[in-house]
């Protein structure tokens, strides 16, 4: 088997071997920089929308905190108004049922004395009369005679009168 | 359900195994076919690659030899090789060839950009095909091939691609441009600019060829000098004389630089001359000059139409 000599030039095999690198690098490209760069950029791709879902829900629970703070803030002031309101309220009908007893008490007290009044009014009255008959019997007794009613009211009333005097 | 997954897991292997079938038949064919057609021989043998046909072609005869078939054979590994790293990608990067591809990919990308800019990113999967094929056309020696880029023919085409490549680049700005180059600075120039453009691909295809192939013939010769030393000193003894025993060592050594660093060195060097070249042929401010110009045109030609 013949060898070739060290240096020989044929252009049949230099054109050849300008036809494998150019088939090599089609090759390269079609076989491993277009699967490998596919894979590349749908990793970069899918980094990116994980970024964004990312930034995206810290966006929504920031919102979230926010509304959550403002629905707290309402709920206190609420509460606070409900609670003033119905220390309010209860100051409110406690002084009325303050209020309402005084006039009660007020009531009873003046009522007693009414009947007080009325009761002294009639021991009076009933003093009056049994002094009246019992004196009437008196001086039928001491007189020995009849003393006519109208001496009678004269005696008792000069002597209720010295009484009171 | 695991059933279906352990056929997709037999499929997936046995794809695998047509891979790393496609990448070593081919170098395993190269070999047999060598180890058939070589002369059992003594003595010194320095000569170029072996002729496994010649086929009568107008203006010179087409002779398939041993660096054609290597060098098929090679395309076909390389093939191979991207197949088996690309088989089987996904968006999580769960295997370990996956991220060689990735490492791949993103070196050649990051070189072209460094070297040459974002303009010649189309460049990178040239740049890849010509460090894969000369670093591996040079390691095929280790497994006792003839190294295709140790064959003038080989690098001759590839530079020649470069050159036609720098041509192209310079010819964007117009072919009397890329005349009036020639002239340049004055017009007495120009045969030295004639000679200077074609001593281009002459001089990348001779570094390349005169690197391996030089390395290949000091190989031989220490190879053969340490064969006859060991039978003029060890030749006396019996049966151990028979065994060329200084051979060991000293050839493996010199294996290491001439076979593994020289042919990674001259393929990264091939690779960045031809990024240097094709980069510097169209340089960025001419570029951008024009690329204004062709934007005023275009203006011009808009407001002519209204």
């Amino acid at each position: 088997m013949q060898s070739l000599s060290i240096i020989s030039v044929n252009i049949w095999q230099i054109l050849i071997s300008f036809a494998n690198l150019a088939i090599l690098t089609w090759i390269i490209r079609k076989f491993l920089f277009k699967p490998v760069k596919k894979v590349l950029d749908s990793r970069r791709e899918s980094i990116d929308s994980a970024y964004a879902r990312a930034d995206e829900a810290e966006k929504e629970a920031e919102e979230n905190r926010r509304n959550y703070a403002a629905a707290m803030a309402a709920a206190k002031q609420t509460a606070d108004q409900m609670i003033s309101e119905a220390a309010r309220d209860a100051e409110r009908r406690g002084g009325e049922i303050e209020n309402e007893a005084r006039e009660r008490a007020q009531e009873i007290r003046r009522q007693a004395e009414e009947d007080a009044l009325l009761e002294k009014k009639k021991a009076e009255e009933d003093m009056k009369r049994e002094i009246a008959d019992v004196s009437a019997l008196l001086t039928g007794k001491l007189l020995e005679r009849e003393v006519t009613p109208e001496d009678h009211r004269g005696l008792i009333d000069s002597f209720l009168q010295e009484l009171d005097g | 359900m695991t059933e279906e997954k352990r056929g997709r897991d037999a499929r997936f292997r046995r794809v695998d195994g047509l891979l790393i079938a496609l990448m070593i038949l081919p170098l395993a064919a190269c070999i047999a076919l060598k180890v058939l057609f070589t002369p059992a021989s003594e003595g010194v043998d320095i000569s170029g690659a072996m002729i496994y046909a010649t086929i009568p072609f107008p203006l010179q005869e087409l002779v398939i030899t041993e660096s054609q078939i290597n060098s098929w054979a090679i395309i076909l590994t390389l093939l191979g090789l991207c197949l088996y790293l690309t088989h089987g990608l996904t968006e999580k990067a769960e295997t370990k060839r996956q991220l060689i591809a990735e490492w791949i990919v993103e070196k050649c990308e990051g070189l072209v950009n460094a070297n040459m800019g974002e303009r010649y990113a189309g460049y990178e999967y040239l740049i890849a095909a010509i460090m894969g094929l000369s670093a591996f056309s040079s390691l095929s020696c280790l497994i006792g091939l003839f190294a295709p880029t140790g064959d003038v023919n080989v690098t001759a085409g590839w530079a020649i691609l470069v050159f036609c490549l720098v041509t192209w680049t310079k010819m964007q700005g117009g072919f009397l441009n890329y005349l009036k180059g020639f002239t340049e600075p004055i017009p007495i120039f120009t045969p030295m600019n004639f000679i200077s453009e074609f001593s281009l691909p002459v001089s990348m295809a001779f570094r390349h060829y005169g690197n391996v192939m030089s390395g290949a013939v000091i190989s031989a010769l220490i190879g053969t000098a340490l064969r006859s030393l060991s039978k003029m000193v060890l030749g006396w003894i019996p049966v151990i004389g028979t065994i060329p025993l200084l051979q060991i060592g000293l050839p493996a050594i010199l294996s290491i630089y001439f076979d593994v660093f020289s042919g990674l060195m001259q393929a990264f060097i091939f690779a960045m001359l031809t990024m240097l070249n094709v980069s510097g042929a169209f340089p960025q401010e001419a570029w951008e000059k024009r690329q204004r110009k062709k934007a005023i045109r275009k203006q011009r030609a808009a407001l002519a139409k209204a």
